[in-house]
């Protein structure tokens, strides 16, 4: 005769048998001395646990005596966000600040921050493209929305993809940016004197040559791009050789082997070249950045100049303030710089007697690595782990589950290591062709942004990692934060030591994107049904 | 089944005097219900929270909790049960926030078959355990199974108010019991009784 097994066993004693289910096995128990005793030991445990269960024996703490008014102080909440704030302002104030400050020194000035990040919005159409990505990014706000306030109901897999689904409608519906003139030259492209495009310009080709008016942008990629002609918004331009003879009413920004002004740019000049030059003629109303391997600057710059790279000569009219980072600088008799100088170099800068600097030029010897006689610098370290600490507490309370996986994936060194090497390199390549294709700009950007994020996070997981290392496995979040303080701050002494400090940067970078990588593979990876 | 215990005596009248005065702001009245079910509900979250300073937390925030949904409370239920269901959604939620570790080092008990028990052996085992005792092995659980026989045995809900709490089907609950017995008299027989897993069944053969 079969027995009945322990768990209908249990079954038939709370009652969740089904009737003919239960007078089987009342059937079998009344004829069957071990099921009777299995059942009896069974009820006998029901018993025991109840009564083990409601014994009163642990007498209610003194402080539960009187009944709660209101909510206790939240302390760990107003701590946490203390911190946060504290962090984030070193983070502003260290970091983005002063890049904020340089970036609208280089003539990113149309507005707040957000829109510097996109270039001033005239990276590729102005205005209509800053509305595309804020639309993009209010449509992928709002599907996350969704997809979290649907996790309960549906399977995830299904949510996720409703949800895309319908990100994807809604941006293949959006209305297209408006429309500019794209040419591709067989293989140059020319514009004739006193011909005029009445739209934004955007060229590839071997040789662009602009000899008439662009009422708009001109954004050309190409071997050679020459301006004689009249562009009443900005020239973007990426080449070998480019070079601005004409008037620009807006910015010049340029990527290129070589970069020559000799004409008028009424805003800003920015340029990352082998060697760029503003020869006597050249004009620039606004402010000039150039990072170049060698730049002559003779012409008139109105406002800033902001400069880094190899040999810098000066030997033009400087409206304000100008500051230099290089290897040399040459000051020429011709110079006149009506605000302050301040180089930052390994060489002493040379100054030609004719020469007309309104203060002396201050010169920043460079030195090699940190000044550990600075006690500055121990303060900003300090703030730097404070800073990565509060982000991976942010990180551990928003996202416990998350954060727990990628600090286990660290412990699986090799795949994260791999996963780790292909990412740091393969993401930004990925985020910069993405923008290349225009449609794209958005994701892409936003694929830059997260890339950041990531970037910056993997200190977090690598240092959890090591903090349970030290002190042993842990449950719950409370001992996870104290490991992950520990192995921030060791993390954080390690980057401080002479040498080791790239080798470590490097380490926890890879390693940490891999934890990161794995973590969310694991997210997305399809789910087998939990055995019962 | 009446719901477990409180420690005074109320009438079903009283209680509801006490809800609706504490409704209307009657700070007494609240002193009074919370001196009714304070204890219970402390010991229960006691047996299902690893620590007594978390159980001590958890249970001024399920007052609080309690104070602020009173108005949710529908009268034609036992007050006892909604206070548990309360108390247990409240401790159920810290503890998914705080298990991720254990569930992931934990989960593979899941799946392991389990061994039929020595009726003798076991009720050895509960001859030879105080209560004290059974609670010590009670935290030694993972959370699911202690707060699965917690609920059972201490707060006597259903199988779908624990299915519901827990979020598992109902058809789950009485696998979810069943494994967390085991695995508390697993944790009992190592605290030094003579553990019960792993006795042949040949006698009822």
């Amino acid at each position: 005769m079969n027995h009945f097994d322990e768990m209908s066993c249990l079954l038939y004693l709370e009652g969740q048998l089904e009737k003919d289910r239960a007078r089987e096995m009342a059937d079998h128990s009344a004829t069957c001395a071990g099921c009777r005793a299995l059942l009896r030991a069974l009820q006998t445990e029901d018993v025991w646990l109840r009564e083990a269960l409601s014994a009163e024996e642990e007498s209610v703490p003194a402080r539960l005596m009187e009944a709660p008014e209101r909510g206790g102080a939240p302390w760990g909440w107003i701590t946490a966000l203390g911190l946060a704030a504290g962090g984030m302002y070193t983070l502003w104030s260290g970091f983005v600040e002063p890049w904020r400050a340089q970036a609208e020194q280089a003539g990113f000035t149309q507005g707040n921050f957000l829109t510097m990040l996109f270039f001033s919005g005239t990276f590729w159409k102005g205005w209509d493209a800053m509305r595309s990505l804020m639309e993009f990014m209010a449509v992928a706000t709002l599907g996350i929305v969704v997809t979290w306030l649907l996790r309960r109901r549906w399977r995830h897999v299904t949510a996720t993809g409703i949800v895309m689904g319908s990100i994807v409608f809604a941006l293949a519906g959006a209305p297209p940016a408006s429309a500019a003139d794209v040419k591709h030259g067989q293989p140059n492209y020319t514009l004739a004197a006193g011909e005029e495009v009445k739209t934004d310009l955007i060229v590839f080709a071997d040789t662009t040559r602009v000899d008439g008016d662009v009422d708009g942008d001109l954004i050309a990629w190409s071997r050679n791009v020459i301006v004689n002609g009249h562009v009443k918004g900005d020239v973007l331009a990426w080449g070998a050789d480019v070079r601005i003879k004409g008037t620009v009413d807006g910015n010049v920004r340029s990527w290129a082997q070589t970069t020559t002004v000799s004409g008028t740019v009424a805003k800003n000049f920015m340029s990352w070249s082998g060697e760029a030059d503003l020869d006597e003629k050249g004009r620039v109303g606004g402010s000039a950045t150039v990072a170049a391997g060698n730049s002559t600057l003779g012409g008139q710059i109105a406002g800033d100049v902001m400069a880094w790279g190899g040999e810098y000569e000066l030997n033009g009219s400087f409206g304000r303030n100008v500051l230099v980072h290089s290897e040399k600088l040459a000051i020429g008799s011709a110079a006149q710089i009506a605000g302050t100088a301040k180089y930052e170099g390994r060489h002493e800068a040379t100054i030609a007697d004719g020469a007309k600097l309104r203060s002396p030029l201050e010169f920043v010897e460079e030195k090699h690595g940190p000044d550990y006689t600075e006690w500055r610098y121990y303060w900003h370290q300090t703030l730097l782990w404070g800073a990565s600490f509060v982000f991976g507490l942010l990180v551990l309370l928003l996202a416990p589950r998350f954060f727990f996986d990628a600090q286990d994936a660290c412990k699986k060194v090799v795949p994260a290591a791999g996963f780790g090497v292909l990412f740091v390199v393969a993401t930004p390549i990925v985020a910069v062709l993405i923008c290349f294709t225009i449609v794209g700009i958005g994701v892409g950007v936003s694929t830059f942004l997260m890339y950041l994020v990531a970037f910056y996070s993997t200190q977090i997981f690598v240092g959890g990692w090591l903090g349970e290392k030290l002190l042993g496995a842990s449950t719950g979040i409370a001992p996870a934060v104290g490991r992950l303080a520990l192995g921030l701050g060791i993390l954080r002494a390690l980057r401080m030591l002479p040498y080791v400090r790239i080798a470590v940067f490097v380490i926890v970078l890879v390693w940490g994107m891999g934890g990161l990588v794995l973590a969310f593979y694991k997210r997305i990876r399809p789910q087998l049904a939990p055995a019962v | 089944m009446e719901r477990r215990k409180t420690t005074g005596e109320m009438s079903a009248t009283e209680l509801m005097e006490v809800l609706s005065q504490v409704r209307a702001g009657d700070a007494d009245a609240w002193g009074e219900l919370y001196r009714q079910y304070g204890p219970a509900i402390f010991r229960f979250c006691r047996r299902a929270l690893p620590s007594k300073e978390d159980a001590e937390d958890a249970t001024t925030e399920v007052f609080m909790k309690v104070r602020q949904k009173l108005g949710t409370y529908d009268s034609s239920r036992p007050f006892t049960a909604w206070l548990y269901k309360v108390a247990s959604n409240h401790c159920w939620d810290m503890l998914r926030r705080r298990r991720i570790r254990q569930d992931l080092e934990t989960g593979d008990l899941e799946t392991l078959p389990l061994e039929h028990p020595d009726p003798s052996q076991l009720e050895r085992l509960m001859e030879e355990h105080t209560s004290k005792q059974v609670r010590s092995g009670l935290e030694k659980l993972p959370d699911r199974a202690r707060m699965a026989l917690v609920l059972r045995y201490y707060a006597d809900m259903s199988y779908d108010e624990i299915g519901e709490t827990l979020g598992v089907r109902r058809a789950f609950v009485g696998v979810l019991l069943l494994r967390a017995r085991h695995q508390l008299r697993e944790a009992l027989g190592q605290g030094g009784a003579e553990g019960v897993r792993g006795a042949a069944v040949g006698e009822r053969a």
